[in-house]
């Protein structure tokens, strides 16, 4: 009866849980998914990882190519990081070029990347205006639950801190190339950023972690992304307004998950070694 | 500190039901609104118009940086727009920019609004954004610094009109949780002033 009644009334089926300030999965309000984080899964890539948050299921993987850097910033390498929503991930995505939602997730990632200032690009350097790394940062979503950014983030440290990179020996005078395979040096990673989405149902109710049933039928969605103690996004875009002392009450409910991932990622990485 | 310079032109271009020349200090964008008008079958909702938004780089095509300014604008006036007065409609913005001084997104926001307000669409509230930068000596300025670099974060914030509340934000680069909070406070008491501007160009304009 339940799951007639949850397809007939979806809104409804979720206020009847809400009113007794439970959700239907059996978390209260401000609990996280569990999460499942597995660093190293992709041989061929040069550091991958795999994570899960519930349902959610996004695999990252690292590709490193040699590039020339640009003139203007002739001591930077690139970093290009890309989400792929393929259609296997959800009935919502069709097969074809990327949709919006998958290039304005991207580009959300993208933003996180540069403001955490967790990869220094000048470490990517090899020989200034001759040489540099280009990470290729692909996600691709196995299974889209919700809070696909949060489950991006923590693949995307678990990959980087599996990053090795070969040694270069580059000769400027004969613009000679030599890649030293056996010889790696891991990337430096410089802090964590942990994100933690939130929906706003009912122009109220705040759900940390929601699934995908809970952001469609939601009215707005808030991403908070945290470095150690700073914050360095908190992205609302649009949907219902909310006081600033309810959006300070969300980065608040954010910081309880930084140690947490700190000590999965420890645990994720031991086994690396 | 000195004030953010509003300027606007209303109606500047024949076509659009509701079009705008916004200037916020030296940061300037064209707006021009259709609306209601027909919707693709695939974007279409049974209950509601379809809000879209469409931005213009000055130079290029646009990419898929401005996608995520897209998606921030159109969310930011599906919620103030009583879209659900036209079912099976679109709402079109179309945002080009003209001249950027780091404050686009909020120029780009108020220009939306004024836009809105012009074609005289059915609205909830009024919305208004204001940029702060926070700079490298830890202050809180609404001016944008010269230098690029001096630039340690930035804050856009969307507050609505009727009760001051936040409808969006955008951050970049790193803060601390007081910061952010004064950054909000900060941009709350200008965006009583980005409203009176509006008000009053519109009275201007009768």
């Amino acid at each position: 009866m339940a799951e007639q009644y949850k397809s007939l009334h979806p809104v409804k089926y979720y206020r009847d849980y809400l009113s007794h300030n439970i959700r239907p999965d059996g978390r209260v309000f401000d609990t996280f998914r569990p999460v499942i984080l597995n660093t190293g899964s992709i041989d061929t890539a040069d550091g991958s990882a795999l994570s899960k948050l519930g349902q959610t299921t996004v695999v990252c993987g690292i590709k490193a190519e040699l590039c020339k850097p640009k003139a203007e910033s002739p001591n930077k390498g690139f970093v290009v990081p890309n989400l792929d929503l393929p259609p296997l991930c959800s009935p919502k995505f069709r097969p074809g070029p990327p949709s919006d939602q998958a290039q304005v997730l991207s580009q959300l990632i993208n933003d996180i990347i540069e403001n955490s200032q967790c990869i220094d690009l000048t470490d990517l350097c090899i020989f200034p205006d001759k040489l540099a790394w280009c990470l290729y940062i692909d996600f691709i979503c196995l299974d889209f639950d919700g809070s696909v950014v949060d489950a991006c983030i923590i693949a995307l440290v678990g990959a980087l801190k599996t990053v090795k990179l070969p040694f270069v020996d580059y000769d400027a005078a004969l613009d000679n190339i030599q890649v030293n395979l056996e010889n790696t040096r891991p990337l430096p990673v410089h802090s964590i950023p942990v994100s933690t989405t939130f929906a706003i149902f009912d122009d109220k109710i705040i759900l940390a972690d929601p699934t995908v049933e809970e952001e469609n039928l939601c009215t707005g969605i808030i991403v908070i992304v945290l470095k150690d103690d700073e914050l360095c996004c908190v992205h609302k875009p649009g949907g219902s307004p909310l006081s600033s002392d309810e959006l300070l009450g969300c980065i608040e409910k954010s910081k309880k998950k930084v140690p947490l991932m700190r000590d999965l990622l420890k645990t994720a990485l031991q086994d690396v070694g | 500190m000195e004030a953010t310079k509003y300027r606007c032109n209303l109606d500047i271009l024949s076509r659009p039901d509701g079009s705008v020349l916004f200037c916020e200090g030296k940061t300037t964008v064209i707006a021009g609104l259709y609306g209601p008008v027909e919707v693709k079958i695939q974007k279409a909702h049974i209950d509601k118009a379809t809000v879209d938004c469409h931005y213009r780089p000055k130079s290029g095509l646009p990419g898929v940086e401005d996608r995520l300014y897209e998606s921030f604008i159109r969310n930011t006036c599906e919620t103030s727009l009583v879209a659900a007065l036209f079912p099976r409609s679109a709402v079109l913005i179309m945002l080009q920019e003209m001249q950027n001084d780091k404050q686009l997104i909020s120029c780009a926001v108020n220009a939306a609004c004024m836009a809105c307000l012009s074609s005289g669409i059915d609205m909830k509230f009024m919305f208004g954004a204001v940029t702060a930068f926070l700079t490298k000596d830890e202050e809180l300025v609404l001016t944008p610094p010269i230098i690029d670099k001096d630039i340690k974060a930035l804050f856009v914030i969307v507050f609505e009109s009727t009760e001051g509340r936040i409808l969006a934000c955008h951050t970049e680069g790193c803060f601390s949780k007081e910061q952010f909070n004064q950054a909000v406070s900060i941009c709350e008491a200008q965006c009583i002033n980005v409203f009176k501007f509006f008000k009053q160009t519109l009275l201007d304009n009768k």
